[in-house]
């Protein structure tokens, strides 16, 4: 009869004896080893959410329900809001471990956090993108990324200062106009000369009356860096109206249809054409049997026009008749459309498809364009000054003065 | 239909159609080009904040003076900088205007105001970027207010000059400060590179490095450093 196998109990006294870095058995959740449902603690992206109403609504969706992220933490100024978004996370884990925040500052504060989705109205766009990256934060910043001219370089900045991965957030580009990207792209069109975009309106200035905020609203906090103005619900309704009945159309949080349908629409076109490397050098406001309309002439010669008469949105002109090669047209990477694009790129460290710096090119052309509106004069633009040249009254649209305590 | 514009301005408030004051809009477009009304628009516009007239009457008038406004709106904009109701308005108007009377007198004002005042006019000088408020703005960061002393770091940041860049080389900031203090200097140090400064970028980024960085600071400073030797 050989040696009896020893007990567990006589197995970990012997090898507490003779070992001190021996642990008693530690109980580890198939959570943190992964299953089929989820991958490896080690393995998740940790996120938060910052702004959780209609659009971050969805994101948070996209993103809670991925294996490879863990999802701890929300934040929105609207209290109803805020816990209706913990308790989304809360129950997709079965647990009350989500984190709730007011204020973004305290969610970025938070060592444990990879990355964060930003889905909060355009005026914040900048200051929490750039935070965020200070704060060691890779970003998927909804569209339109940025609200003024002088925002975005600056937002390019600190993404390269801090090496995060900073994804803008327009899932059309890809997914509404590849018929004409393809086209584009292949070489069926020829050589691209202009291509047009129909979208609108610009954002107007808001005078609405005074109505009594509601308790859960830290209104102070949601006009942050805007100018103060009381509470009105249509001025802070997240509705997708730009009609008046929501921020998208009004000029301290918006550009209007300009830059919230046109973060696509112009997003689309600059991809399609392949513009999305740079940024127009003219902005020509032009009048054709009294109809103005924007054509903005880019350094290689090419245009893209907004609302030229007799032309369609995504109206391309090209040379048909002289096809040119194809050339490999940019993907997503990983799997998720451009929710795994961005999560790819924070495991891969690559840029993703819609890199903060080719999202700020694409937004330039509306942006643009509606300071050649508002002025209504044609405009010559220096990118790399991120100045309109010799111009001091448009150099004074590139920015607006933000309400303290916050800068960029 | 301007005249009455303006006339509706002396009771304009929240809740009143825009609409009416579209002929002011109209008006600052179709200046453009003559001096004469331009000049006599914007002095139109700067009486207006010398009345009692509301807030919302108020913002509007800064928000075309942000377009139209020169040197003879300075001390009407500027007597407002201590109003903490119409501080941010009156540097709406202030932060773009590209004479230097405007910087000044915001620089002027900075003694004579509240820190949670102090913290936007700071804010505004950096984004005009002017080396004359380097001395203000490196005499502020060493203020006991700590979002004085970090809206100073920051703006000396968005100057990002050499003399900036000397400035916050001199500085010795804590608490919250130290992380302005190094973002402001890294984009010093990126500044100084783009124009050829590599000895001088590269000692930023030396100076970042002895200073107990944060992991975030510590790789970006190492990463200039890097960009310094190609």
């Amino acid at each position: 009869m050989g040696k009896q196998t020893p007990t567990r109990r006589e197995f970990l006294k012997a090898a507490g004896a003779t070992s001190a870095v021996m642990a008693a058995p530690i109980i580890i959740p198939s959570s943190a080893l992964g299953d089929d449902n989820v991958d490896a603690a080690s393995e998740r992206i940790v996120m938060g959410g910052i702004g959780i109403g209609n659009m971050g609504r969805g994101d948070q969706n996209s993103f809670l329900n991925r294996r490879d992220v863990q999802y701890v933490a929300v934040c929105d100024v609207r209290g109803g809001v805020r816990n209706g978004a913990k308790g989304k996370v809360d129950g997709k884990y079965g647990n009350k471990d989500c984190a709730a925040y007011n204020d973004f500052r305290d969610l970025l504060a938070r060592e444990d956090i990879d990355a964060v989705h930003i889905a909060t109205p355009d005026h914040w766009h900048s200051i929490m993108v750039i935070e965020a990256c200070r704060s060691g934060k890779d970003v998927y910043c909804q569209k339109p990324e940025t609200r003024t001219l002088r925002e975005g370089p600056l937002m390019v900045e600190a993404a390269r200062r801090y090496a995060r991965v900073v994804s803008g957030g327009s899932q059309r580009v890809r997914q509404d106009y590849n018929g004409i990207v393809n086209k584009c792209w292949s070489g069926e069109l020829g050589d691209i000369k202009s291509i047009n975009v129909n979208v609108g309106p610009l954002s107007q200035p808001c005078n609405l009356p005074v109505e009594e905020c509601p308790a859960d609203m830290d209104w102070d906090l949601w006009l942050g860096p805007a100018p103060w103005a009381p509470y009105n619900s249509k001025r802070c309704s997240g509705s997708y109206s730009t009609s008046g009945n929501s921020w998208r159309s009004y000029i301290d949080y918006s550009g209007g249809g300009m830059t919230d349908w046109g973060a696509h629409h112009f997003g689309g076109a600059i991809f399609a054409v392949d513009l999305r490397e740079m940024q127009a050098t003219d902005v020509l406001l032009k009048d054709e049997n009294g109809k103005k309309y924007v054509e903005l002439v880019y350094p290689n010669g090419q245009t893209v026009t907004h609302q030229k008469p007799g032309k369609g949105n995504l109206d391309v002109t090209g040379t048909p008749g002289e096809k040119r090669d194809p050339k490999p047209e940019p993907q997503y990477k990983g799997t998720g459309g451009i929710y795994g694009d961005f999560i790819e790129c924070v495991k891969t460290r690559e840029k993703p498809f819609r890199d903060i710096e080719l999202a700020i090119n694409t937004m330039s052309a509306p942006l643009l364009a509606m300071a050649a509106y508002k002025l209504q004069r044609s405009l010559k633009w220096d990118a790399d000054k991120v100045a309109f040249v010799d111009d001091a009254e448009a150099n004074r649209l590139v920015d607006r003065a933000r309400r303290e305590p916050w800068q960029l | 239909m301007l005249d009455k514009a303006f006339e509706t301005l002396k009771t304009y408030d929240w809740g009143q159609d825009r609409k009416q004051l579209k002929p002011i809009d109209e008006a600052v477009v179709s200046s453009y080009g003559d001096a004469a009304a331009r000049k006599d628009l914007e002095a139109k516009l700067a009486a207006v904040l010398t009345t009692d007239v509301t807030y919302d009457a108020k913002q509007f008038v800064c928000r075309q003076l942000m377009v139209i406004g020169k040197a003879a709106s300075v001390p009407t904009l500027a007597g407002l900088l201590g109003d903490k109701e119409m501080s941010h308005m009156a540097r709406y108007a202030l932060e773009r205007i590209e004479d230097a009377a405007a910087g000044k007198a915001m620089r002027d004002s900075l003694g004579g105001i509240g820190d949670e005042l102090k913290v936007g006019v700071i804010s505004s000088l950096g984004v005009r970027g002017e080396d004359d408020s380097v001395n203000t703005l490196k005499g502020l960061a060493g203020s006991g207010n700590a979002a004085v002393a970090k809206a100073a770091v920051a703006a000396l940041g968005a100057i990002r000059s050499k003399a900036a860049a000397t400035a916050l080389a001199s500085i010795k900031p804590t608490g919250d400060t130290k992380a302005a203090a190094a973002d402001a200097s890294l984009a010093c140090a990126e500044s100084l590179l783009k124009a050829g400064d590599k000895a001088g970028a590269l000692a930023t980024y030396k100076r970042l490095l002895t200073s107990d960085p944060s992991k975030q600071v510590k790789l970006a400073a190492t990463r200039g450093m890097l960009a310094c030797s190609k």
